[in-house]
């Protein structure tokens, strides 16, 4: 693997007149990018320290900090680890990391290391392959083989007539790049072609900087937008924005897992034999953190037995119920008598007999969530819908929005809030035009609009994004004085008093290149996901790979007779890419990706070593398992199961 | 990390014939590719057959590259032409795996300030090799200038601007109000620089 470590350490001679007139100075040293990532203390900053000494000088501290180029994060450590007394503070790194302190700190800072110098840039990826972005590709004309950077001479009409025996007068070790490109040329019988084609002139006028500073400019501000890191995959949401929502064919037969949310699975309290009707309870929550399951379909049970748990990936205990097909309703399903003079302890019971939980995913039940033991003053409602390729929040905040509301009012009464935000991504011009005319005479409920950004939806961005503040390490939004909901379970509040319906059925989104006839659907708890993939035309190709949920945080499933569950928001059939993991070369992206602002490189690194200690104190914990890591890591690495086998380690105590 | 815009459609339409393997590199992801003008344009391409269509990101990556190519590898043999919308990096990638083919490159690359960073900055480094960096108060005179002097301004900006891009700022003012405002102009009073442009590997650098 190609090393492309961006500095050295000036030569001794350059440095001693340096350190002259001062007595001590403070070290702030780069830990090096583009290089195998084998240890983490490079030893840099280790030989200016014995230098200085020899010279009979003091260091009076030293900093060592990841990407210093990373301008946000290095702010953040300067901060932390730069005293503001500190006199002299000489800099190892390359220009990029030199030029970042001395604009952050704002004191004469001493460049301690010269940059590398290269020809062209390398990818991301590290090979010998380069390029100098000269910005008229003359590839074409050579069989792939680069004239600028790999000749000397950046000839591009033939060679020199210098080389010799293959090499390159410039340079003996280097081989003459004509030379190989009419090699490849001929090989390709394209040698008339080759010195046929007309005299190249190169334009240097091509590489125009205003161009480039404002395609800076521009990634900036989607970078920075709200808060650090995250990304902006395709979002492929034009498969089935536009579609209606259409209720599922009920199914025959529903298998309804006891587990569905975090917490104690619920208790069963039907036996194989019985009747059911659509909205009777029969699990009971077995515990504080749990909640109960109710039946979506009228029929008959027919077992009650361990089956195969969409998201679990193993056998759960579960109620099999054979419809009816009449949906005959249970007596209990009925609208609450006085929905105005409802108390919080009766909402609380409410929501918590109906079974609602956090439909956005997780699952936490929503009574549990609502009943805090801080004061709040605000509750977030999430339509962000970040996740590519998913239109389910989208349609349902389109054709549910007065639920909506109503079920935050409730939220907001239930948790003495005085503000109620529904935060909507710009993707969805639609249902912010909609809701803003909705809460337009609302004064405690307001429309936030948020530039789309992937993961906004994740209720630490969301809060930061929307009111600024931050969730601390290890805490929850109510720490800050918040309540993060999705809109369909505020819809699923809005239901259970409105109609009394439990939480029997959800919308779900279908979709993804590979399914024939995507679509937007109300489908019962307990659907199987096989039949709403046969119901949509089934897949294209056999190399396809089906997710509950989004491309980023969905759940790969092998076999699809599985059921939809409270938290399944989608089911999407993507290709299936094939990777091949390579080693980390610290090209630092994951780093600035990062939403939670850590440092995934080092989960990586610590798994394989099984160091659980210093993946804790890199704090691994804190990760949201977005994923945005493995998104844009170059060498493929799986992050997300290093990063979950750490948690797992780190949770059983080892 | 470099960026890529698309060459025209009739440069694109002369490097294909026949059956045509066309690959996406959504390029070094969250910087730029131009990816909906692509498959834009790659649908409106006339007189090929495109046999496949492959997306994929860090093409530069050979290891990787080879697994996502697998699938479709009886395509790739048996087509006519390969062309490839990525940075340079990308088309030398595939040109070196699938040597005997006719690679064509559907984009041209420009660099992005911030050599490798981590991101792209707004401030640039040339790899120079002898940092100048302690004369002007951390303000680099090789990219912050456009005539990369380094002894100080050439007099031709007007009103703080620079004549080459009179929408950059004079690097040398910028280096001259920084040392002003750390109280440090005395640094300024070094002796004439000669910048050494000998390649990589000489002895002298």
């Amino acid at each position: 693997m190609e090393d492309y470590t961006k500095f050295r350490l000036k030569s001794k001679e350059e440095l001693a007149p340096l350190l002259e007139d001062k007595e001590s100075i403070f070290i702030v040293a780069c830990n090096k990018c583009f290089k195998e990532f084998k240890t983490v203390d490079e030893p840099e900053c280790a030989e200016l320290e014995q230098f200085v000494k020899e010279q009979g000088k003091k260091v009076s501290g030293s900093a060592r900090i990841d990407f210093l180029c990373n301008k946000v994060l290095t702010q953040r450590q300067l901060d932390e680890q730069l005293p503001a007394d500190a006199e002299n503070v000489f800099v190892i790194s390359c220009g990029l990391g030199i030029q970042t302190v001395a604009e952050l700190s704002d004191r004469l800072i001493f460049a301690a290391s010269d940059s590398i110098s290269y020809d062209g840039q390398h990818g991301m990826a590290l090979t010998n392959l380069r390029c100098d972005a000269c910005g008229q590709c003359y590839l074409n004309l050579t069989g792939g083989i680069c004239p600028i950077v790999d000749c000397a001479k950046s000839l591009i009409n033939g060679q020199c007539g210098g080389a010799k025996n293959g090499k390159c007068e410039v340079d003996v070790n280097r081989e003459c790049a004509w030379q190989n490109i009419y090699k490849r040329m001929d090989g390709q019988g394209r040698t008339e072609e080759l010195i046929s084609q007309p005299v190249q002139i190169r334009d240097y006028s091509k590489v125009n900087f205003n161009l480039i500073n404002q395609y800076v400019k521009s990634i900036r501000e989607k970078r920075f937008e709200g808060y650090f890191g995250g990304i902006h995959p395709t979002e492929h949401k034009e498969l089935t924005e536009h579609l209606a929502l259409v209720r599922f064919p009920d199914p025959g037969t529903v298998v309804i897992p006891l587990s569905q949310h975090t917490g104690a699975p619920a208790t069963a309290i039907v036996v194989p034999g019985d009747k059911v009707k659509v909205g009777q309870k029969i699990g009971e929550a077995a515990g504080f953190v749990s909640s109960p399951i109710h039946s979506s379909v009228s029929g008959t049970v027919t077992a009650v037995e361990p089956r195969l748990h969409p998201t679990l990936e193993v056998d759960v205990l579960s109620v099999v119920i054979e419809s009816d097909g009449k949906n005959t309703l249970h007596e209990f399903v009925q609208p609450c008598a006085d929905p105005e003079n409802l108390t919080t302890d009766e909402i609380l019971d409410l929501v918590r007999e109906k079974g609602i939980v956090g439909m956005g995913g997780a699952g936490f039940p929503t009574a549990v969530k609502l009943k805090v033991s801080k004061p709040i003053d605000t509750v977030l409602l999430n339509g962000c819908e970040c996740e590519p390729m998913l239109t389910a929040d989208h349609r349902v905040l389109l054709e549910y929005a007065d639920d909506v509301i109503y079920g935050l009012k409730v939220l907001l009464k239930t948790v003495n809030a005085e503000k109620g935000m529904i935060v909507i991504e710009d993707n969805k011009p639609d249902a912010i035009e909609l809701l803003e005319t909705k809460v337009a005479g609302l004064d405690n409920i307001e429309v936030v609009v948020a530039k789309t950004k992937y993961p906004q939806g994740a209720e630490k961005m969301l809060i930061k994004r929307t009111l600024g503040r931050q969730v601390p390490s290890g805490g929850l939004p109510l720490d800050v004085g918040v309540i993060v909901s999705n809109v369909s379970t505020a819809k699923a509040v809005s239901d259970a008093i409105v109609t009394g319906i439990p939480l029997v059925e959800r919308v779900i989104t279908v979709t993804g290149e590979r399914i024939k006839k995507p679509g937007n659907f109300i489908v019962k708890i307990g659907t199987n996901v096989q039949d709403i993939v046969d119901y949509c035309g089934g897949t294209i190709g056999d190399d396809t790979e089906i997710k509950l949920g989004g491309p980023m945080m969905g759940f790969g499933i092998k076999n699809l007779n599985v059921p939809i569950i409270k938290g399944t928001n989608g089911i999407i059939a993507i290709e299936t890419v094939d990777s091949e993991e390579s080693e980390c070369i610290k090209c630092g992206r994951c780093v600035d990706v990062c939403p939670m602002e850590l440092s995934p490189l080092y989960f990586t690194k610590y798994c394989k070593e099984e160091n659980w200690e210093g993946m804790k104190e890199k704090n691994v914990m804190d990760c949201i398992e977005c994923r945005c890591c493995e998104f844009v890591c170059s060498s493929k690495i799986p992050l997300m199961s290093r990063i979950k086998t750490g948690k797992t380690a780190i949770r059983e105590g080892k | 990390m470099l960026i890529t815009q698309l060459k025209s459609k009739d440069a694109i339409e002369a490097l294909a014939k026949g059956k045509t393997v066309i690959i996406n590199c959504k390029g070094c992801q969250e910087v730029y590719f131009p990816e909906e003008e692509a498959l834009a344009l790659q649908k409106e391409l006339t007189g090929i057959d495109v046999t496949a269509l492959i997306e994929s990101d860090y093409i530069c990556n050979p290891d990787n590259l080879k697994a996502r190519f697998e699938k479709y590898m009886d395509r790739i043999e048996e087509a006519d032409s390969v062309l490839v919308f990525s940075c340079g990096v990308g088309v030398q990638t595939v040109a070196g795996l699938f040597e005997e083919k006719t690679v064509g490159a559907g984009c041209d690359t420009y660099p992005l300030p911030g050599f490798q960073g981590v991101t792209p900055m707004e401030y640039d480094c040339a790899q120079c090799g002898e940092c100048y960096l302690n004369y002007t108060g951390g303000i680099c005179p090789i990219t912050a200038c456009s005539k990369s002097l380094v002894n100080g301004q050439c007099g031709g900006s007007k009103n703080g601007m620079c004549e080459v891009n009179k929408d950059m700022e004079c690097g040398w003012e910028r280096i001259y109000r920084r040392l002003e405002m750390l109280g440090r102009l005395d640094i300024l009073r070094y002796p004439t620089k000669v910048r050494n442009y000998a390649v990589p590997g000489d002895e002298t650098k």
